[in-house]
């Protein structure tokens, strides 16, 4: 009973963990985007008031059923995904360490790709019903973008498991442990091709089609003000909370305590961030060009490194 | 240059004996014609001289001759000239000759003559509202229609606008400026 | 609905604070006002420092920015928008062609007192409004939120009759048309 009280105790802390975590990061995104542009910028908890303000606005609008499933599809799958990503090394020296080891022996990297996608989906399930053309637009470049990045991602993972024989993140976890190397020494090819992947996931410049406001009208979300837009900001907070550690874990380590954590969640976040500052927009078929160039050699070389 | 003006104005001159030309300098030729032979001419004009390209289309009320003129503004990419054919028709009765098979574009002036000059187009595509919308006075480009009374019925002034005061004598009294005198006649 | 400073609750005031620091822009360029919304918007005034940022489409936005002149044909489109917004929403208008129809008070196609057909919490005038002018609109909108008197969506309910006859009265067929307002 006890284990069990601690288990729901322990998703909930991970939860506000993540959310806490990912808002922070958004906000002082925006600080180092106006601080680059040479502004002022918004205070680092910006992101907290404007979600605070769209959770107060009231929600009139009434689309269908699949509409308001739509947000809560993104949120089920970033709190799963969160669920199965081992924030801090298991079995780790500090005090909390088993207050975020949720369930990560029970899932595995082909369980994550899977869900990791599934929000993506119900996203745009949800908001191919509002009608809104820009919505549907957005989806399909959304999801073209997604046929892109997915491919190199995949096969970085694949490469990994090749090298390893394991699908378990936490033995990824223990042979970083046990050799002393990061993953992304051992096998930098895939650390490369996952790179590449990560940016195109967090849907910064160069490619951000998808949320375009000035020709889209924000894509997907076109349709969605109020409490629907702070649910799915909130999540997308916590997911790209949950990209970043899922990286981490893979490629540089893990990390033993929130302080390590936050460290190396930070430095890796601030490359789609820098690089997205200072770049322009690719159209959709560029990206997915972009993707299947490079990324994919990289990809194709990190399997072959791994199995010769 | 001249040449080539001199030319144009007499092989119009001979396919229409009734237009009437007027001289202008530069790349400028200037046709007066009626009403009937417009469609002939600028046909003429596309096809067997050059005139390839339809500028625009303006449009007065001479409200004192009753009539409206309607002047059709040409283009020659080849030879640099511009073609200016006027036509006069009745303002109690204003009919015209459609033309937008000769040019897809003028679709759109005819459109707008239709709305705001009220001269109708018989055959013209799309002969429906186009920029004033649920529109039930007078067509608004009218000489005749007066437009501050239609605003003084339609929407409302907001007081303080009628005391407004001519400013410059204040300002040039208090920085010791004189007003000149081509300004004086501006002043209220 | 009006409240004022005396009557708010501590929920009214925490909401308050964040509607006031979190301002979403749409801004709705009609005439030529759309020109000053670029600079206070990027790196010379830099909006963003309050708070107030664009928003693309109006279910995302606080604020609507009507800047200039408004015809028949676009005030038709302003209503839609406003009333696709969502509660609680404000409305600036933007140069002196919103406020008494400016340079264009005579003419036979655009509106003069923009207040008659939307419920506008601050006015901002000028012909154009410079951006320390438009920054210091809307703080002066911030104070009116942080105080609770920022209430044109309140207004434009309870005045809903006289709003709509103002507007059919220079649109009457489109607003017979269009979709009545639903909250």
């Amino acid at each position: 009973m006890e284990h069990i009280l601690i288990k729901i105790l322990g998703a909930i802390a991970t939860f506000i963990l993540a959310f806490i975590v990912g808002m922070t990061y958004g906000g002082v995104v925006r600080k180092i985007t106006a601080r680059v542009h040479n502004r002022l910028g918004p205070p680092f908890y910006q992101n907290f008031i404007d979600a605070l303000k769209l959770f107060s606005k009231k929600t009139a609008i009434h689309h269908g059923v699949m509409h308001f499933l739509g947000p809560a599809f993104l949120m089920v799958s970033s709190v799963v995904s969160l669920m199965f990503v081992p924030v801090l090394i298991p079995g780790g020296d500090s005090w909390y360490n088993s207050w975020f080891s949720n369930m990560i022996y029970d899932g595995d990297l082909i369980f994550l790709i899977y869900i990791m996608v599934f929000g993506s989906l119900g996203m745009a399930l949800g908001a191919g019903q509002t009608g809104n053309p820009n919505s549907s637009i957005g989806i399909t470049r959304g999801l073209s973008q997604m046929v892109g990045y997915e491919i190199p991602w995949v096969l970085a993972l694949v490469s990994l498991m090749l090298m390893y024989k394991t699908t378990s993140i936490v033995d990824f976890i223990n042979v970083q442990q046990e050799t002393g190397t990061w993953l992304m020494f051992a096998n930098p090819f895939a650390f490369i091709a996952g790179l590449f992947a990560l940016m195109g996931m967090f849907h910064y410049s160069p490619f951000d089609i998808i949320g375009a406001p000035a020709e889209l009208a924000s894509g997907p979300v076109s349709e969605n003000g109020g409490k629907f837009l702070f649910t799915m900001m909130s999540s997308g907070s916590v997911f790209s909370f949950v990209k970043l550690t899922l990286f981490v874990d893979i490629f540089m380590g893990g990390a033993s305590n929130l302080v390590v954590l936050v460290i190396k969640t930070f430095t890796l976040y601030m490359i789609p961030v820098l690089y997205g500052i200072v770049s322009h927009r690719y159209r959709t078929e560029q990206a997915v060009t972009f993707f299947w160039k490079w990324p994919l050699f990289f990809g194709l070389l990190a399997v072959l490194y791994a199995v010769l | 240059m001249k040449e080539i003006k001199q030319q144009m104005i007499d092989r119009i001159l001979k396919a229409f004996p009734d237009a009437k030309n007027t001289d202008y300098d530069g790349n400028r030729l200037d046709i007066a014609i009626k009403k009937e032979s417009v469609p002939a001419l600028l046909m003429h004009a596309k096809e067997e001289m050059g005139f390839r390209h339809l500028s625009h289309i303006a449009y007065i009320d001479w409200i004192e001759q009753g009539e409206f003129e309607i002047v059709y503004i040409l283009w020659s990419p080849s030879d640099k000239l511009k073609l200016f054919i006027r036509t006069r028709i009745d303002r109690e009765n204003p009919v015209m000759d459609n033309i937008d098979m000769i040019w897809r574009q003028a679709n759109t002036y005819q459109r707008e003559m239709r709305e705001m000059l009220g001269i109708e187009f018989p055959g013209m595509v799309a002969p429906d509202e186009f920029i004033l919308e649920d529109w039930d006075d007078i067509p608004p480009f009218r000489k005749d229609f007066n437009t501050l009374e239609y605003v003084n019925r339609t929407f409302w002034h907001r007081p303080g606008r009628e005391d407004a005061q001519d400013v410059r004598e204040t300002i040039t009294k208090r920085s010791g400026e004189e007003i000149p005198d081509f300004a004086k006649k501006y002043s209220r | 609905m009006y409240n004022d400073k005396n009557s708010q609750k501590i929920v009214d005031i925490i909401q308050n604070y964040a509607r006031k620091h979190s301002l979403w822009v749409l801004a709705y360029g009609t005439g030529c006002g759309a020109i000053e919304i670029a600079p206070t918007m990027t790196s010379r005034y830099d909006a963003e420092r309050l708070g107030i940022r664009g928003a693309a489409t109006p279910r995302q936005a606080d604020v609507l920015l009507i800047t200039g002149y408004l015809t028949v044909k676009t005030v038709k489109r302003v209503v839609r928008v406003y009333e696709q917004m969502q509660d609680p929403k404000y409305v600036i208008g933007f140069g002196s062609c919103t406020i008494n129809g400016g340079m264009y008070y005579d003419s036979y196609n655009t509106i003069n007192l923009l207040d008659r057909y939307l419920p506008v919490d601050v006015y901002i005038n000028g012909c154009m409004p410079r951006p320390e002018a438009v920054i210091q609109g809307f703080v002066k909108l911030q104070e009116l939120i942080s105080q609770g008197k920022a209430n044109g969506a309140a207004k434009y309910k309870e005045n809903l009759e006289w709003y709509k006859a103002n507007q059919k009265k220079i649109a009457p067929k489109w607003f017979e048309r269009a979709p009545e307002y639903n909250w």
